[in-house]
């Protein structure tokens, strides 16, 4: 199975952290559920055009976490995680989001008050549909 | 663990073109890629491994045995499948298969028929009448089901289209998850093979450049565009620039002088693997004039 990752180049956050993040966050929204057999540490490096070492890196941090585990000789599967976990990492992925916008912002040299007239235009909108 | 391959030191002169000093060592489970301009001894080197030309000095070490040690029976080892295979025109793909398999001990005829299979294979047609393509395909499935812990491909994706390059990464990708084995690939395609390796060994007219894992290559360097003009002064790391665009290869140094000097990136990318390697092996030149 090919795995719905996108690394991205511009980004400086380092590629085994976009692998784990990304995982983290298909796992916390249920793409993955509990049980599903992840493609092997080669595979993925194929998929992905990154080195072994690269994919070693997030699969152990995910391990480590709780997110997956593995099985000697079975391969790689997504872990049960607890509901404070998945609610945990869905906040993160908001805040994260947010911080990125609001900074794209400030080097454009937009106000604070310009950011939150902003923010409130947009939520306004969505409020209206 | 025991290294699939490991070289020391190792020189070959071949007229006015040195080779060398190789330091290089291959563990079981990874795919290191030998990438250099044309001459630039990727070849020469893989046939000193499989011990087909012989070093001035330095030594190869195969699986723990010297290569150069009068017994080849850890040929049997390695799978190898050279740029061009020289006296299989007059046989069929049938005959090559029966006269190649019984060499290796692990032979896996079911890969092999796979590897047919996948790549349409005519295997009672003889080699000489086979397109390059058709030829390239079938010395595949001659190398890869030998199974062996080390298999060493030079110049793989030569006159395959691009389906076949992509079933034939495919086919690494699953050999690899088979055991504990490694492979080393050279290419002068750097896109190709590239992508496949862990490890880059960079090779520029004989000289060793830098072995590199992938990702470590990929974040020494960064691209950034301005919002105002360049300064005059070089910014630290800097290597190259154009208009409004600077490339680094000491991204943390560039940045704090952006910050010092109140300049903005408003984009900034890393560069593609090609890229970087035309940027080294133009460092390399540079650094080297007197």
């Amino acid at each position: 199975m090919k795995l719905p990752i996108q690394l991205s180049k511009e980004s400086r956050e380092p590629i085994y952290h976009q692998i784990e993040n990304q995982l983290k966050a298909l796992i916390a929204g249920e793409q993955l559920t509990a049980g599903t057999s992840l493609p092997s540490i080669r595979a993925l490096s194929k998929d992905l055009e990154v080195s072994i070492i690269t994919t070693r890196r997030a699969y152990q941090d995910l391990e480590n976490q709780g997110f997956i585990r593995t099985l000697q000789g079975k391969g790689t599967f997504v872990a049960e995680i607890a509901a404070a976990t998945k609610q945990q990492v869905k906040h993160d992925a908001v805040y994260q989001t947010m911080a990125d916008a609001v900074d794209t912002a400030l080097r454009y040299d937009y106000s604070p008050d310009q950011v939150e007239e902003i923010f409130h235009h947009l939520i306004n909108t969505r409020k209206g549909e | 663990m025991l290294a699939c391959a490991e070289l020391s030191r190792v020189k070959k002169r071949i007229a006015d073109f040195q080779l060398g000093p190789v330091d290089l060592t291959i563990e079981p489970g990874t795919i290191t890629t030998l990438a250099g301009n044309n001459g630039s001894g990727k070849s020469t080197l893989l046939k000193l491994i499989m011990d087909l030309a012989t070093s001035d000095s330095g030594h190869i070490n195969i699986l723990g045995t010297p290569a150069d040690t009068n017994d080849e029976s850890w040929k049997s080892n390695v799978a190898y499948l050279p740029q061009t295979s020289v006296g299989y025109n007059p046989y069929t793909g049938q005959d090559l298969k029966k006269i190649i398999a019984p060499l290796y001990p692990d032979w896996d005829d079911n890969l092999f028929a796979d590897i047919v299979d996948n790549f349409h294979l005519p295997l009672h047609k003889k080699y000489g009448k086979l397109s390059p393509g058709v030829q390239q395909k079938l010395r595949l499935a001659l190398t890869i089901p030998r199974n062996s812990p080390l298999m060493i491909l030079d110049e793989p994706t030569s006159f395959l289209d691009i389906p076949s390059k992509q079933l034939l990464m495919d086919l690494l990708t699953d050999w690899m998850d088979q055991g504990e084995r490694a492979i080393v690939i050279a290419s002068h395609q750097a896109a190709d093979m590239m992508k496949l390796a862990d490890y880059l060994y960079v090779l520029q007219d004989g000289n060793h450049m830098g072995t590199f894992e992938k990702e470590e290559l990929l974040q020494r360097y960064r691209k950034y565009w301005l919002a105002s003009e360049l300064p005059e002064t070089r910014a630290p790391g800097e290597i190259a620039r154009e208009n409004q665009q600077i490339i680094s290869n000491h991204p943390e140094q560039t940045e704090s002088f952006f910050h010092e000097h109140h300049l903005t990136a408003t984009f900034q990318t890393a560069l593609e693997l090609e890229e970087i390697l035309t940027l080294l092996l133009q460092e390399q030149n540079v650094s080297r004039l007197p």
